[in-house]
């Protein structure tokens, strides 16, 4: 929480941001797919230093089945307990963007994700688009559960992949 | 076989059917649809943001998980992946608000910026704001 608002009320540097971005994860394995969906990521990019952070609430994360997602949130990851993940990292290719020129930038970002206070450092292929108004970032990448100390009970280990792939799409507004 | 041997396997029998159609029922449920359902608390966006900012366990405590009817002015409508809407409450203060997240919403245009609302939904928490989930329209817009 602190560090976002540190980056929030850094002063004379174009930031944008948003509070509705989406990240979904996605989970296949031959018994069963398992999806998730969270609309109330909040973000910040600050265009002059290529920082880039991310909170999402964990009981955000909605399935099309109940029972899922009291496992998600009881078993898995311990929710009330580590109500929040984040990530922060930086654009380490900020020179290639130009945010003043409209169009579709390829960047690869670094940083630190943290789930259920377990962080890891990760890289990520991504884009940002320079649309009027705003920005619109997108990226896909792969996590693992072990990875962040999910303990899957051997029972239902075959039920939930090793690979999970995690979708994020952003549409952000200048601050 | 004997006639004891042969009714307690039927008994098993059953007991299993009904496990694996219990079973199959739970497996499936659906999230539960909050347009019948009763709110555990009603209140306004203003003062369920102020519960939060000024003590976040304790307001967790009280408000996650549950169903709350909140009412306020929209201050914004925005588009979700997967045909959620996100509607989005003011308060009294500049950089939080209440962030409503609807599964789907017909007629998105007809929530206006400014217009009064009800809204009936699942706190899932605070982050900069406070999240409501599953949300249906209790009231309005007005």
């Amino acid at each position: 929480m602190f560090l976002f608002l540190g980056l929030f009320f850094t002063v004379n540097a174009q930031k944008y941001m948003t509070k509705n971005g989406y990240i979904g994860f996605f989970s296949h394995t031959p018994a069963e797919d398992i999806k998730a969906d969270n609309n109330q990521v909040a973000s910040v990019i600050d265009a002059s230093s290529g920082e880039i952070v991310f909170q999402v609430l964990i009981k955000s994360f909605h399935f099309p089945k109940t029972l899922m997602e009291e496992h998600f949130n009881e078993n898995y990851m311990e929710s009330d307990k580590f109500p929040k993940a984040s990530f922060k990292g930086k654009i380490t290719n900020l020179a290639s963007v130009d945010f003043k020129k409209n169009g579709t930038n390829e960047v690869i970002v670094e940083g630190d994700l943290t789930i259920r206070d377990a962080t890891k450092r990760m890289t990520a292929k991504g884009t940002i688009e320079i649309v009027t108004g705003g920005l619109n970032a997108n990226t896909k990448f792969i996590i693992s559960p072990e990875d962040f100390n999910i303990k899957i009970p051997s029972v239902v280990r075959e039920n939930i992949a090793k690979a999970i792939e995690v979708t994020v799409s952003m549409k952000y507004a200048p601050i | 076989m004997k006639k004891s041997l042969k009714i307690a396997l039927i008994v098993i029998g059953i007991m299993v059917f009904g496990g694996a159609v219990v079973g199959f029922y739970l497996y499936n449920l659906k999230p539960k649809d909050l347009g019948k359902a009763k709110p555990d608390f009603v209140l306004t966006s203003i003062e369920l943001l102020k519960f939060f900012e000024e003590n976040e366990a304790a307001a967790g405590a009280r408000y996650i998980n549950k169903i709350l009817e909140v009412s306020g002015e929209i201050s914004s409508v925005e588009r979700g992946e997967n045909n959620s809407m996100n509607i989005v409450l003011k308060t009294n203060s500049s950089s939080s608000s209440i962030i409503c997240t609807f599964p789907s919403l017909s007629d998105p245009e007809k929530y206006k910026e400014r217009s009064q609302i009800t809204i009936r939904g699942e706190c899932s928490g605070y982050l900069m704001d406070v999240l409501l989930n599953n949300c249906v329209v209790a009231e309005g817009p007005k």
